[in-house]
């Protein structure tokens, strides 16, 4: 019995320190769902055929939880990939100050091919607080406002693109009771009310970057969005839920509203496309628009920006040939590569000019869905490069609730109450 | 060799104990008094984090929680499992089925049941709201009225848990000597004084475990608001071991984590101490 | 109290257990759009949600993996309990007493207070997203040792002592000789440990992240709270129907035995 014991504590731990460093092939984690790991599988056995000094497979990122978790579970058990696409743009910056990532910068060719590919604004959104660049922007999914297409043509006087003040008559128009009980059971809309952090960067978040033509939530290590587009998103967004124009009660966790039809409107992004082409009913028609913005924006052409949703490229300090990494990863985020990512993914890449790029407008003519999109992607934001930006959004993200959801504060008290805890936050963090 | 057997025997728990028990104790304690997001390098902040608890409104709060979650859930579960129990301890035909369909819900994961009454709970189409609304009552928020969300957990939870201690008083019941009850229909009894002078104090004992299991139960409250509402709304059913979980795994504060976990574990000792002193004492 | 308010008031109650399973089952056979309507049988009858579930999430993995680690750890839950229950129980030694006590205070110990730590140790034996992470914490508890040692006290000292005059080893002397006279404590101690692991889902879902090693009430609860089931509610409780069936099925078959374990564990403290 013992020695049966000790036996399977030692196979156990052989078992976990068997791993072969060897002349091992460089390892491409992508993400896991279809269109991607067709991309990688193309790219990899294109550099296999060509590169054949420089040997590479790619692995699709294990089923679980959630990426986020498995790339921190291989950070700590120092087995993370040499080359990873799929990083969340808010993550990169702790992995960064934990020294697991390589600053790209130092490798030939990296800063001429940046700069070409984005436009400064770009640039310094994804370098780091201490200087270096640690991602390549890659992918983006811009949050716009969906619309159920019937259901807005039957409201008086109301035409897309949505200011504040059109959203909400839009919202006193559609709003119903349909069987008289009392209680609403048709809304303008509906976003994930759940306090979770993540949760704002698809309602406040975009909104507040709407409103401010993309002013940044963290200056100098300081909170920035103490202003008046912060104050006037949380009243926009209070007043929905105070006049019952948005459902208070998660519908998440009921069946689909959108496609039932007891919502006409949401804040989503591309990825809904291929969902709603499968659910909806025949007839069904729908629309994206740009967020809701104050009405000073909504008169006139201005761009309309949004949040993003950038996922990024990296490369983590277990790799032993970076300068190799870095030449793969740029066949991915060429013009072709660029390419075959919105062909097999749906997905639209961050680089300047896309939409008017004639490269790129064979794609987007034969793809008619895609063009709000195309659109939208010169005018977009990632995220604030902060190490501990989760928890600024769950600061915001208790105010939100507290002040948008149940209307007990005024969006002047939450928003000040947030900017003084995430001033506390960064101070003690620093 | 003789000598040593009983040492053989009794290594693996010994081994398991110092690796599982008394390492995780140690360990907690020393990473009480540091920083570490476990892909950094740990760093001493000395008792910053013991600080740092006093002044989480949060952590009071998830706190201030689980205990308006014991209000509840306790009395209720003495309450309807006495009352269960009672009806039930008679010979009468059909007994062992209606054990049986109080016990089901118990050997169900909590995880089921959760998803089961997310439904059952919904405000607009769940089946409670149907119910009140067919006898012309208001519906109830039940999960999104920050009010009344941790309450609806409480009903669930007791739900969930009433057949155990249904059975743990039956046993209770069991051993009261039928006699007594005779001696006081002699003296004229009333059913309610025969409960409170006879029946209450015979089963104290069960009473107490009642007590304890269901605080125990109550103080590790979390797959049910984890699924259900995942603290919210406003953090009004954020439960202790719930926020010990998001520090941990959400933002990765594994030395304040510890702080909570370890705070919150001698929270639990006493609680239960005080209750074996107080229950003990009276009725 | 009448007969028939008691039969009445006992109907009340048992209907309030089992009508929320009915339901369950009934959801989970109904299409998606009549759920609205749904009282007692199906709406629109369809085996649908359990195929979106297969074809959604490895759901009979996981039900393998749920069983490897439930039967493996519970086979070692008995073998290392009674080795060491019947130590304390029929063997002198010194430290006895002390382990005797440890064992007692380790069960009035929350797990709140070794679960980080727990974790960082299974990080640090690279044993996240291993059966080891399941399996390992979990093969000792306290409740089987006192369990066994209780039972192995009652026995006559005769049945020991005759095993070794015939020279049995003290292993066979436990497993062989005493083993089928506590078979009620063996059953008792099999379905609190069964139980226990088949339903939990907090540890697994701090020390598993890699899918195919999820147990079914992680996965479960994974499916149920991210967005893999489409915003589907009949697909999520199908999910959860397909958790509970295992567990009942057991239920039906050992009903009473279900009934005294959990009992006597609760009276134990």
């Amino acid at each position: 019995m013992i020695k049966w014991l000790i036996g399977f504590i030692v196979l156990a731990v052989a078992g976990s320190c068997s791993q072969n460093e060897g002349n091992r092939p460089m390892v491409f984690w992508c993400s896991n769902n279809a269109g991607e790991i067709a991309f990688a599988k193309e790219f990899t056995e294109r550099w296999q055929r060509t590169r054949t000094d420089k040997p590479l497979r790619f692995q699709p990122i294990p089923e679980g939880q959630s990426s986020e978790e498995i790339i921190l579970a291989s950070v700590v058990g120092k087995t993370t990939p040499d080359i990873y696409a799929n990083m969340w743009q808010g993550s990169v910056e702790m992995y960064a100050k934990a020294h697991v990532l390589i600053p790209l910068d130092t490798l030939k060719g990296f800063m001429d091919f940046i700069r070409s590919r984005c436009d400064s604004s770009v640039i310094r959104e994804i370098t780091s607080a201490d200087g270096h660049i640690y991602q390549v922007p890659w992918k983006v999914n811009p949050i716009m406002t969906l619309s159920n297409r019937h259901a807005l043509n039957s409201l008086r006087g109301i035409r897309p693109p949505f200011s504040y003040t059109s959203f909400l008559e839009a919202g006193r128009q559609f709003k119903q009771d349909n069987n008289g009980d009392g209680y609403t059971d048709r809304w303008l809309g509906y976003t994930e009310v759940k306090a979770i952090w993540y949760q704002r960067l698809f309602n406040f978040y975009p909104l507040y970057l709407a409103a401010s033509n993309g002013a940044p939530l963290i200056v100098n290590n300081r909170a920035a969005f103490n202003n008046r587009y912060a104050v006037e998103v949380f009243r926009f967004l209070q007043n929905l839920y105070k006049n019952d124009y948005f459902s208070r009660e998660r519908l998440s966790a009921t069946r689909d509203p959108f496609i039932d039809e007891r919502i006409a409107t949401q804040f989503s992004g591309p990825w809904q496309v291929s969902y709603l082409e499968k659910f909806k009913k025949p007839g069904f028609e729908y629309d994206f628009w740009p967020m809701p913005v104050p009405a000073a924006l909504a008169s006139g052409n201005n761009p309309i920006y949004t949040y993003g949703d950038p996922k990024n490229i990296v490369l983590f300090n277990t790799c032993r040939d970076p300068q190799a990494a870095w030449e793969f990863v740029r066949t991915l985020v060429d013009n072709q590569g660029d390419l075959r990512l919105m062909e097999l993914t749906g997905q639209f890449p961050r680089r300047k000019q896309l939409d008017t790029d004639p490269y790129f407008t064979p794609y987007f003519s034969r793809n008619p869905r895609t063009q709000p999109f195309a659109r939208q992607v010169r005018y977009i934001k990632g995220v604030d490069n902060c190490a501990v930006i989760v928890e600024v959004f769950d600061i915001i993200s208790q105010e939100y609730e507290a002040c948008v959801i149940y209307n007990r504060k005024t969006p002047e008290a939450a928003i000040r109450d947030a900017a003084n805890a995430v001033n506390v936050l960064l101070e003690n963090n620093e | 060799m003789k000598k040593l057997l009983p040492y053989w025997l009794v290594a693996p728990y010994v081994v398991h104990m110092l690796v599982f028990v008394a390492f995780p104790v140690v360990f907690s304690v020393v990473l009480t008094f540091h920083r570490w997001n476990i892909i950094s390098p740990m760093e001493f902040i000395g008792p910053d984090n013991y600080v740092r608890l006093f002044k989480d409104r949060l952590f009071w709060q998830a706190l201030f929680n689980t205990f308006r979650f014991l209000l509840v859930h306790i009395p209720l579960q003495i309450g309807i499992a006495l009352g269960l129990a009672e009806l039930l301890n008679r010979t009468l035909r059909g007994a062992s089925f209606f054990r049986a369909a109080f016990f089901l819900p118990v050997i169900v994961s909590g995880v089921v049941v959760t998803i089961l009454w997310q439904q059952l709970l919904s405000f607009n189409s769940g089946m409670l709201n149907r119910l009140i609304a067919g006898i012309g009552l208001p519906r109830v928020a039940w999960l999104d009225d920050p009010a009344v969300a941790m309450y609806s957990i409480a009903i669930m939870a007791t739900w969930k848990n009433v057949g155990l201690y249904v059975i743990l008083f039956l046993v209770g019941l069991q051993t009261v000597p039928p006699q007594y009850y005779e001696a006081a229909d002699l003296e004229g009894a009333t059913s309610w004084q025969k409960f409170r002078y006879i029946t209450l104090p015979m089963i104290n004992p069960t009473i107490f475990t009642v007590v304890v299991l269901s605080t125990i139960g109550g103080f590790s409250l979390f797959i049910e608001p984890y699924i259900m509402t995942e603290g919210g709304p406003l953090n009004s059913t954020l439960s202790a071991v719930m926020y010990i979980y998001q520090q941990a795994f959400q933002y990765y504060h594994m030395g304040y984590s510890a702080t909570l976990g370890f705070f919150f574990a001698l929270l639990i000792l006493a609680v239960v101490a005080i209750q074996k002193r107080y229950v003990e004492q009276e009725i | 109290m009448s007969t028939f308010l008691r039969y009445f008031l006992l109907m009340l109650a048992a209907a309030s257990f089992i009508y929320p399973f009915v339901w369950m089952l009934s959801a989970s056979l109904s299409s998606e759009s009549e759920l609205g309507n749904l009282t007692l049988w199906p709406v629109g009858f369809t085996w649908a949600n359990y195929v979106t579930v297969f074809s959604k999430i490895p759901l009979g993995r996981a039900f393998v993996n749920s069983v490897l680690v439930a039967v493996t750890t519970t086979g070692l839950v008995l073998i290392s309990g009674a080795m060491t229950g019947y130590a304390l129980a029929r063997l002198q030694f010194r430290g006895r007493n002390l382990i005797f006590y440890v064992i007692i205070f380790t069960m009035t110990l929350p797990f709140q207070i070794t679960l980080i730590p727990n974790y960082i140790t299974m990080v640090k034996l690279g044993w996240v997203d291993t059966y080891f992470a399941l399996i390992v914490p979990f093969m000792l508890n306290s409740l089987s040792i006192l369990l066994f040692r209780q039972a192995f006290t009652g026995l006559p000292q005769a049945l020991i002592d005759a095993a070794r005059l015939d020279g049995c080893g003290e292993l066979r002397i436990i497993f062989q000789i005493l083993f089928p006279n506590i078979l009620p404590t063996v059953l008792t101690i099999t379905i609190l440990t069964f139980m226990g692991l088949w339903n939990e889902a907090l540890w697994p879902l701090i020390v598993i992240r890699d899918e195919p090693t999820m147990t079914m009430p992680q996965l479960v609860t994974l499916f149920s709270v991210g967005g893999r089931a489409d915003g589907q509610l009949t697909v999520k409780i199908a999910a959860a129907v397909m958790l509970a069936i295992p567990i009942i099925v057991l239920y039906l078959f050992f009903q009473r035995h279900f009934i005294r374990s959990m009992a006597s564990s609760g009276l134990k403290d």
